[in-house]
């Protein structure tokens, strides 16, 4: 939209206009009111703009990764001959009153000629003191673990092996033991397996069997696979949600069930099919009530 | 433990000659479906009767799945065959003190042939096993499937030591592979000995090669892998030891979905049992070969029975695929080169090398050989496992050997291949079954699980089921897939709830295209098949959705009124009991009503009526 039409030969004429802050707000506010003619001077304390957003994966509400909307208003933001980037730079003062500001900005010392910069970045990479690691304080997970809890997961990591391959098999173990993964043990678990919590959660959250929030004492298991699909099962599950007051993946206030559908048990002549602690049990929707009061009534 | 193959010899002979051919056996039922009806209970009564009753000469063998599962549990006493359907513990007593000790056969436990109305007393005249050909599946119900010595005495394990004892090359096989045209078994159909030929030509970096069996079974409705597993894990386990030594691999996994406990459960024993006979380990047989495996259990996610995410899964990373520009067999588990089969494609493998080429090139068609097990479920009269030749069409499979549809309805379609197959409608009920004629269709083999859907299943319905499962199971990585599912979704879903619009119909169409050519794997790239198929042979009910607002098979909730007829209601108050929102209102032995604006159309007064008073709109 930058065409020469909506440039402002003379920007004085106009006024001049500050924007305080590169991250995405302030770069479209730039981009706005250059647009519409104004000089902008954009200040940013940081070295570059942009702000939080290129840190981000995906944005609220489209989905889109952040990166594909920012990169571009980032190139538009510099090469916009109506703005005026101010980098590494704090607010000092402000006099006057609207329509006639005075601004004092601290620029800070880059020692790098910006007019002849070209951004290639060699600089930085070989900059020996910058790209010093810096290392985290050490945390031992182990101190967060009861000492029982220390044990049965040492045996669990023992049985299974203690390599980053074996990440998946002590997680199930754990989750079968616990009937969730508890989060401390999965940082214990991270950090003797050597695998960084970001995969291991990532690991934890991909599969359905895992489950973050502890479970209910019963665990109701709704078959959703097509042949009990067409025989029926989305009436058994509607019934057992309205009987229970919760939607799968959800457990009952009194911690008594907890309720997850899955995909084919592969006892399909049996469908609708409901499995409760590993028993199956051939449910229809009228049947489900009945189905209930017998398993609160075995549980007294 | 066995050292040389003369040692396997010697123990197979033992085993044979141990085995009285005429001994009186009571086989009954253990896999997960007649365990569900109490398998387990009734063999343990069945062991303890016998004792009581003082019988010493008659075995009781827990076996795994006979197939039949619409009957079970299921019990074949032999060597006379007598087939008993739907025992029950009750039962027990007098199968030992009628038929066993006397002979005389249980006329209420008889299988009655839906067609003729006559009761039939043996296996072999049930028209259920009569028009199949179980050259895999036949033998599960003669072994005890934790008992290696029983797939010794059918002859296990035979194969291996014949490889062994002739030296033969690992050229060799994968020819005999080869030339035998097996096909994967997981649902592609790729030629199982071109991918054994391009694993053994490929260089690794420090000489390990892996082979997988894939028993990560995920089509909701098929469960042939896990009955095999299950009940002759032996033919699995053997299949992958020749194909480790083709290839020539030291270690192999078998990935089996955490939904199967028993078959992880009896694998494992499987492989326990092997190591200790000298058949799996160091140096099988003396012969200086080495190969072990290890089981790795899946986390429920569907994407992880796509070979690239399944690797990444036993490497303990996120299932999520790769692109494949470098095959696995290339660069597969660990960057090695990988072979991965299908379990039913290494079942194969031993029959192979056993019963020879031109045996196995007899079955099937000119471009698929051999059997396919393929689960008939949905509402088909006998649901179970069925296993026949290719080229078997479709009247045969669902008419002939599945008995026809459920309470006399009329079929309408099957589907074929899980989420990612499609659905054939009637009018090709003459399609012979094989890869390419169902890909021709539509379909495609897939694992193997059929669905028959009757006049009441509604073809948008099920399009939004298979949709719906895909977007939920879809790992996210690539774009097209995780997006386009979520938009399908929504459109099929306006469709069903009412809100459909005319170009509804095109949208989905260009979406489908969409997400078919740009998804990473295939999970993506199949997942509009549901949609193109039922739109291909089912346009019009997707228009009477649109059109009409009306959901021509009752199924969808917003378009489908529920009302009692009030010439055929008894006032019997069955469903105003059961009603959840007391909807339904009338006085004893008169005729009732349903208030429309109170119904929240569970279906419950539908499922419970006795006198078929209840009628859908």
């Amino acid at each position: 939209m930058t065409d020469e039409k909506t440039l402002n030969k003379n920007p004085a004429k106009h006024g001049s206009v500050l924007v305080l802050g590169g991250g995405i707000s302030g770069i479209q506010s730039a981009l706005d009111l250059a647009d519409a003619g104004f000089k902008v001077y954009l200040v940013e304390k940081q070295p570059s703009i942009g702000g939080t957003m290129p840190q981000l994966d995906k944005t609220f509400p489209t989905n889109d990764c952040a990166m594909c909307i920012l990169a571009p208003k980032l190139v538009a933001t510099g090469r916009h001959p109506n703005i005026e980037l101010i980098t590494y730079s704090d607010l000092k003062k402000i006099q006057g009153e609207p329509g006639d500001f005075t601004v004092t900005i601290n620029k800070k010392a880059r020692s790098v000629d910006e007019t002849l910069c070209n951004g290639c970045g060699l600089c930085v990479e070989n900059c020996l003191v910058r790209f010093k690691p810096q290392k985290p304080e050490k945390h031992d997970a182990k101190k967060d673990l009861a000492k029982d809890d220390l044990k049965t997961v040492d045996d669990i990591i023992n049985t299974c092996g203690r390599s980053p391959d074996a990440l998946i098999p002590v997680l199930q173990a754990v989750n079968e033991q616990y009937n969730h993964l508890p989060k401390n043990i999965l940082k214990y678990v991270s950090q003797e397996l050597e695998v960084p919590l970001s995969q291991t959660y990532h690991v934890a959250t991909f599969y359905t069997s895992f489950s973050l929030k502890p479970r209910g004492k019963h665990l109701i298991k709704v078959c959703m696979g097509t042949a009990c699909h067409v025989r029926g099962s989305p009436r058994v599950l509607d019934e057992i949600k309205r009987h229970l007051k919760i939607e799968p993946g959800e457990t009952t206030d009194d911690g008594m069930f907890t309720l997850e559908t899955v995909n084919c048990l592969g006892a399909c002549a049996l469908g609708p099919v409901v499995v409760v602690d590993d028993t199956y049990h051939p449910v229809s929707s009228s049947k489900v009530d009945d189905f209930l009061k017998k398993i609160r009534k075995e549980e007294g | 433990m066995l050292r040389s193959i003369d040692d396997f010899d010697t123990l197979q002979k033992e085993i044979i000659r141990k085995r009285d051919p005429g001994r009186k056996l009571i086989t009954i039922c253990n896999g997960t479906g007649c365990n569900a009806l109490k398998g387990k209970e009734i063999t343990k009564l069945l062991t303890d009767e016998l004792k009581k009753q003082g019988i010493t000469d008659v075995t009781v063998l827990a076996t795994g799945c006979h197939g039949f599962c619409e009957q079970g549990p299921i019990m074949v006493i032999r060597p006379s065959g007598i087939f008993y359907k739907g025992v029950k513990p009750d039962h027990v007593e007098r199968i030992i003190s009628e038929t066993i000790q006397k002979g005389t056969v249980i006329n209420e436990l008889l299988y009655v042939d839906p067609r003729s109305g006559k009761p039939l007393v043996y296996e072999k005249d049930i028209p259920f096993y009569a028009n199949q050909k179980r050259i895999l599946f036949g033998y599960n119900e003669y072994i005890d499937p934790t008992s290696i010595e029983d797939y010794i005495s059918i002859g296990g394990y035979k194969a291996l030591a014949h490889v062994l004892r002739e030296k033969i090359q690992p050229l060799k096989i994968i020819e005999i592979i080869t030339a035998s045209g097996l096909r994967g078994r997981g649902g592609a159909g790729f030629p199982t000995g071109k991918k054994w030929e391009s694993a053994y030509t490929a260089k690794s970096k420090d000489s390990a090669k892996y082979v997988i069996c894939n028993a990560d079974e995920g089509d909701p409705g098929a469960y042939a892998n896990r009955s095999l597993l299950e009940g002759n894990p032996h033919s699995v386990l053997e299949g992958m030891i020749i194909g480790a030594y083709a290839v020539g691999a030291r270690h192999g996994y078998i990935y089996v979905r955490t939904e199967y406990p028993l078959a992880v459960k009896y694998f494992g024993i499987a492989v326990q049992r092997a190591r200790e006979t000298g058949l799996l380990g160091e140096n099988i047989l003396g012969s200086g070969f080495s190969f072990d495996v290890k089981i790795a259990q899946g986390g429920g996610a569907f994407v992880c029975g796509e070979s690239t995410a399944l690797m990444a899964s036993i490497e303990g990373k996120p299932g999520e695929p790769r692109v494949k520009h470098i095959h696995t067999t290339t660069s597969g588990l660990w960057d090695r080169p990988t072979v991965l089969n299908n379990v039913e494609t290494w079942a194969n493998v031993p029959l192979i090398i056993n019963n020879g080429v031109d045996w196995y090139r007899n079955i099937g068609t000119e471009g698929s050989k051999g059997t396919k097990i393929f689960s008939l479920v949905g509402k088909i009269n006998n649901t179970g496992l069925v296993e026949v030749p290719m080229g078997i069409t479709l009247r045969d499979v669902i008419f002939d050997i599945g008995g026809g549809i459920k309470q006399g309805k009329k079929f309408k379609a099957i589907q074929i291949g899980g989420p990612s197959g499609g659905c054939i409608p009637e009018e090709k009920i003459d399609l012979p079954i094989d890869y390419d004629s169902l890909t021709d269709a539509g379909a495609m083999m897939g694992s193997g699980g059929m669905i028959v859907m009757d006049e009441n299943t509604c073809m948008v319905d099920v399009a939004k089921y298979f949709v719906n499962f895909l977007m939920n199971e879809s790992c996210g990585k690539c774009t097209p897939c995780r997006e386009g599912l979520v938009q399908m979704n929504g459109i099929l879903t306006e469709i069903t709830e009412g809100r459909g619009k005319k170009e509804h119909i095109d949208l989905l169409e260009e979406l489908s295209e969409v997400v078919k050519t740009a998804s990473l794997c295939q999970l993506g790239a199949t997942a509009p098949n549901p949609i193109l198929t039922t739109l291909r042979y089912f346009r019009d009910e997707y228009e009477a959705h649109i059109t009409d607002k009306k959901c021509p098979a009752h199924v969808c909730k917003p378009l489908i009124t529920f009302r009692v007829d009030p010439t055929k209601c008894t006032g019997c108050q069955l469903c105003a009991k059961r009603c959840p929102v007391k909807a339904v209102s009338g006085a004893p032995k008169q005729a009732h009503t349903i208030d429309q604006k109170m119904c929240i159309k569970c279906g419950i007064c539908y499922d419970s009526c006795k006198f078929d008073a209840l009628e859908v709109q």
